[in-house]
């Protein structure tokens, strides 16, 4: 008999008898564990376990979708390979663009800085920090020429990370079309233009969610009636993930946040088709190797299953494509070789999952930007998954596997309990506006934290197998100075040469239509082709909508209660009171983000970890300036102050503060930085008076006794 | 950590902003030593305090205190005041430590030049809050700020504390907490001189209105007061930005009336009776524990009533017994 090997497995005790054997005096269900989406995994599934699971044994490119939108996926084509990717000016981004796209890169990925997201010029006085850091600054549209410069926009599909000035920029990227001779329905690519997880996790909003929705809306509807072939929007779930989300959470916030744009363009009077088929969405890929690949499968049943009550009739409606990229917050500091490594399975993950383009990061991005060596090896990643493997030969290979079948259909029940309660809620925007989402993510953040501080999550080299051999290697840096030197000139020159009639009129005509309906971004492409500025259309639109205030929350005792390596936590909390009792009061630390990093995981964690310890601690608002974060750490008579730095504004704000404090005679004030900082800033940090720098991956408790050192040799000295 | 006093209070009288905040965390300080150069350092000021109006905000976390602030704030430095902010956050019990996060709430307000914000920690005796805010109150009085908020939670005592320190007492109240008017609201109540409902705005505007006519009734059975001005009871939009120069006008037309009729000067000298009680408590207690024996002693009956072998009145009278004074007794 061709099947006489079948035992039945739905009855397990014969192989339980066998596994008892192995375990010796371990119980049997220690071999179930549990992830931090707080489902079980076992260590056995059977053909018992595809019970009841609805959408096992569909067909790919036929609903739900699980198996991938298209019939044929990568064994015709393979996915896109598109890397992020921007700095300094865009002379220099366009060179490594174009060296990229020569190499065997399938598609641009725009990364600005966050001057630019956050709506102002380069010679804005908030900004002087953040020029030309974390991304290309563009100002205007003849950056944006200069930034694609021979690079043909009718063949290149461009995706613009933007989310805050997403009218400008999207603007701009048109005109520069335009001005290609590339008309905007040739144009094809991705504007991000999420605004609502920018609430929760990025910070990178201007406006408040309200305006910010209709923003969405307009441009929804522009791109519907000009660009077919353009995504109006890239629904993330990455910087969920990356601030420490599950992936359940992951996945319900973001397919939840997609039904928020779905009924917005409805809103706008758009029907379901005009506008769904443009949709696509962005997720993290981290380190869960099943789960990722279980999330990618469950996202696109569960978007269907959410899609359908909108009763579309095109069926790329609701079939969920997406981009992925690797994690950034699995990558190390140390021995950060091993991210090539971590990259390689994170990427391997995401195209099990079934995604239609990736990102795979460089492994020197836990601590700058790429160069473009490790640029090289990140892309070759995926080349050579694509080139000398046969994983592209079959479609969904992961599908029909016993436990992968039941996972997908676990984790999209566990969003959909999610999704429940955000709609209990009142949707989204009114579960953001609570702040409910924000602190259920900072809290699994701080959960995260705690179980690597303490090795009960492993780490390879640095929680465990930690190496004593130092990596050399070298680390791309913008002389942030430099890039907003020329900006300014370039901004200097537009402002002199345009015509100041048109401008005026094309400003004035861009309030008017924010006042009452009109399209902001049709009426924005107008106001770029009279060379506005994008710190100038975003300031139109704010005299009408206002800004947008974070109220800071904050969660506490998390940390405490999942951190199990008692001793280096007692020991730092022991050492906190000792210096209370000296000090007649608790240490107080401030802990600020400068310049325009809205990336304040980092501070939430080390806030709740530092107060768990018996710090007081005062957190700044996002988007200080130097000369703010000073007032109020002397106002509040701070033993610290805590620089919370992940997007390279270092070098130029801290060595500012420290001055700052000096001219006011607060140098016992002690500095300490913790963030994405690489290896050879530390030297000048410490020159220009930094008493302490925190690298990726130190553990709270650490840079708690670290910095009361600090303090004290400040206090002697 | 050496402080000279002398330096000290003319840098804070000088206006300088770190003098005044070195001068708060002298205040604050529980070192014994840090006490006796405070009362220095108070004994000093007193005769440059009181030159303020102390206003103290509070209400249930989430009702808006910090977007109220922030807004209320601007108008007084619009019209020229110098405005302090002392805000009071609770302290984990568990680790001591704190978030302290309010400013993150006022932010035009904490980059004003004429502003000053200082969070602190509650600490962990309700009792020593009291007595720090009042000392706090009186150092930024004497650093020139002639207008003084006083931020707290609402929960558990510090209402009371805060109402005992003001001059003008403002309760602010969500729109929909109308209906639970009955139980403890009333107690707060009580030391309200002015009720504000916030959050009126969109939806909940009509709920706040009805807010306001549940307060108003409310307020109508309580007994008068000939000291205090009749409580009124207002509403807000911080979101719409209305409602709140009509409670600015309102409060500076209270607060001169209360000067001009006296009652300002009466309630205040009330209240230095009662910090002077509350002093001389204090005082005689932190007197009497510097005695190690009896600590020894005081904390031993401690665990004694806190197991419940020892009733709190005799454990008292036992303790003044081993001093040498009759107590209870003719």
């Amino acid at each position: 008999m061709s099947n006489s090997y079948r035992t039945g497995s739905k009855d397990l005790s014969s192989w339980e008898n066998l596994a008892r054997k192995d375990l010796g005096a371990v119980p049997i269900d220690k071999l179930t564990r549990s992830t931090p989406e707080g489902l079980p995994i076992k260590a056995l599934y059977t053909a018992a376990d595809l019970e009841h699971i609805e959408s096992l044994d569909s067909l790919p490119g036929l609903p739900p979708y699980t198996r991938g939108p298209r019939a044929t996926m990568y064994t015709v084509k393979p996915w896109t390979i598109r890397q992020y990717a921007g700095f300094s000016t865009a002379e220099e981004s366009n060179r490594f663009y174009r060296q990229n796209l020569a190499a065997g890169q399938m598609g641009l990925s725009i990364a600005f800085d966050l001057a630019t997201h956050r709506g102002y010029d380069s010679d804005h006085p908030r900004v002087t920090g953040d020029v030309g850091k974390a991304g290309v600054a563009i100002d205007s549209v003849e950056d944006m020429k200069i930034l694609f410069d021979q690079i043909p926009l009718e063949k290149m599909s461009v995706s613009m990370t933007m989310n805050g000035a997403v009218i400008p920029i999207l603007a701009a990227f048109i005109v520069a079309g335009e001005e290609q001779g590339v008309k905007p329905e040739l144009l094809s690519g991705t504007i991000q233009n999420d605004v609502l997880k920018e609430y929760m996790v990025r910070n990178t909003y201007i406006y408040p969610p309200e305006p910010s929705m209709r923003i969405v809306g307009d441009i929804i509807e522009y791109t519907a009636h000009h660009m077919p072939r353009f995504n109006s929007i890239s629904i993330s779930g990455y910087h969920m993930q990356e601030a420490g989300a599950n992936s359940a959470i992951e996945l319900a916030f973001t397919l939840g946040d997609g039904i928020e744009y779905v009924r917005a363009a409805l809103a706008k009077g758009l029907k379901v088709d005009e506008f769904a088929p443009r949709l696509s969405f962005f997720f993290a890929i981290g380190m869960n190797f099943y789960m990722e690949i279980a999330k990618l499968r469950a996202a696109r049943t569960l978007w269907y299953k959410l899609m359908k009550p909108f009763e579309p009739k095109d069926a790329r409606s609701s079939m969920l494509r997406t981009h992925c990229q690797t994690s950034g917050y699995s990558l190390t500091e140390q021995d950060p070789y091993n991210n090539i490594i971590r990259t390689t399975i994170e990427a391997m993950a995401g195209v099990f999952g079934g995604t239609q383009s990736l990102h795979t990061n460089s492994f020197d991005e836990a601590v700058s930007l790429p160069s473009n060596f490790s640029a090289r090896l990140a892309r070759n990643t995926q080349l050579i998954i694509q080139e000398e493997t046969d994983i592209c030969h079959v479609v969904d290979p992961f599908g029909g596997s016993y436990f992968m079948e039941k996972l997908t259909d676990q984790l999209m029940n566990e969003a959909e309990r999610i999704l429940q309660e955000v709609e209990a809620a009142g949707g989204m925007v009114k579960a953001i506006q609570q702040g409910l989402p924000k602190l259920k993510i900072e809290e699994a953040a701080a959960r995260k934290q705690a179980r690597v501080d303490s090795g009960q999550d492993v780490i390879v080299g640095v929680n465990k197998f930690r190496t004593q051999e130092e990596s050399h290697f070298e680390v791309r840096d913008v002389d942030n100075t430099l890039v907003r030197e020329q900006q300014i000139a370039r901004l200097n020159d537009i402002r002199q040469k345009r015509d100041k009639a048109q401008l005026q009129q094309s400003l004035e005509a861009l309030e008017a239509g924010a006042r009452s309906n009109g399209n902001l971004l049709s009426l924005a492409v107008d106001c770029m082709r009279a060379r506005a500025t994008v710190g100038e259309v975003s300031d139109a639109l704010r005299r009408v909508f206002g800004e947008h205030r974070a109220p800071i929350q904050s969660v506490s005792a998390v940390y405490a209660s999942e951190y199990k390596l008692k001793t280096d936590f007692d020991d730092a909390k022991q050492a906190v009171a000792a210096y209370a009792l000296e000090e007649g009061r608790q240490p107080r630390i401030l802990i600020a983000k400068l310049g325009q990093d809205g990336h304040d995981r980092g501070a939430k964690v080390i806030a709740t970890g530092f107060a768990d310890l018996g710090f007081d601690v005062d957190i700044g608002p996002l988007f200080q300036t130097p000369e703010e974060a000073v007032k109020q750490a002397i106002e509040n008579d701070v033993h610290a102050i805590g620089v919370s730095s992940q997007a390279a504004g270092h070098k130029t704000l801290v060595p500012r503060l420290i001055e700052l404090l000096k001219l006011e005679g607060a140098s016992d004030v002690a500095v300490v930085v913790g963030g994405i900082i690489p290896q050879q800033d530390y030297e000048f940090l410490f020159h220009s008076g930094a008493a302490a720098v925190f690298g990726p991956g130190t553990p709270v408790p650490k840079a708690a006794v670290e910095t009361l050192e600090a303090i004290k040799r400040k206090r002697k000295g | 950590m050496t402080i000279d006093i002398k330096a000290l209070e003319s840098s804070l009288l000088a206006g300088k902003r770190r003098g005044l905040a070195k001068a708060l965390t002298l205040v604050e300080s529980r070192r014994p030593e840090h006490r006796a150069l405070a009362i220095r350092l108070l004994t000093s000021l007193y005769p440059k305090s009181g030159q303020s109006h102390r206003i103290g905000i509070t209400g249930s976390p989430g009702v808006g205190k910090s977007t109220f602030i922030e807004a209320f704030g601007k108008f007084f430095l619009e019209q020229g005041h110098r405005l302090a902010v002392l805000a009071i956050d609770p302290s984990s019990p568990k680790s001591h430590g704190s978030i302290l996060g309010d400013k993150t709430r006022m932010d035009e307000l904490a980059v004003h030049p004429h502003c000053f914000i200082r969070p602190s920690p509650s600490g962990l005796s309700l009792g020593g809050v009291a007595r720090r805010t009042r000392e706090c109150i009186l150092l930024c009085e004497a650093a020139g700020y002639d207008k003084i908020l006083i931020e707290t939670v609402g929960v558990g005592q510090s209402e009371t504390l805060v109402s005992d320190m003001v001059d003008e007492f403002m309760f602010l109240q969500l729109p929909n907490a109308g209906d639970q008017l009955q139980g403890i609201k009333k107690g707060i109540l009580e030391l309200a001189d002015m009720v504000v409902v916030t959050k009126a705005d969109g939806v909940f505007e009509q709920a706040a209105r009805q807010a306001v006519v549940d307060h108003e009734l409310a307020l109508h059975f309580m007994q008068d007061d000939e000291d205090r001005l009749p409580v009124r009871v207002m509403m807000c939009s911080a979101l719409e930005k209305k409602g709140l120069l009509e409670i600015y006008d309102l409060l500076q037309s209270k607060l001169m009336e209360l000067t001009q009729s006296g009652r300002l000067e009466k309630r205040r000298s009330q209240q230095r009776e009662q910090w002077f009680v509350s002093e001389l408590n204090d005082q005689m207690m932190d007197l009497l524990l510097q005695d190690r024996s009896l600590k020894k002693n005081v904390e031993k009956l401690t665990t004694q009533v806190i197991q419940g072998t020892l009733s709190p009145t005799e454990a008292a009278q036992q303790v003044i017994a081993s001093l040498g004074w009759n107590a209870g007794k003719e």
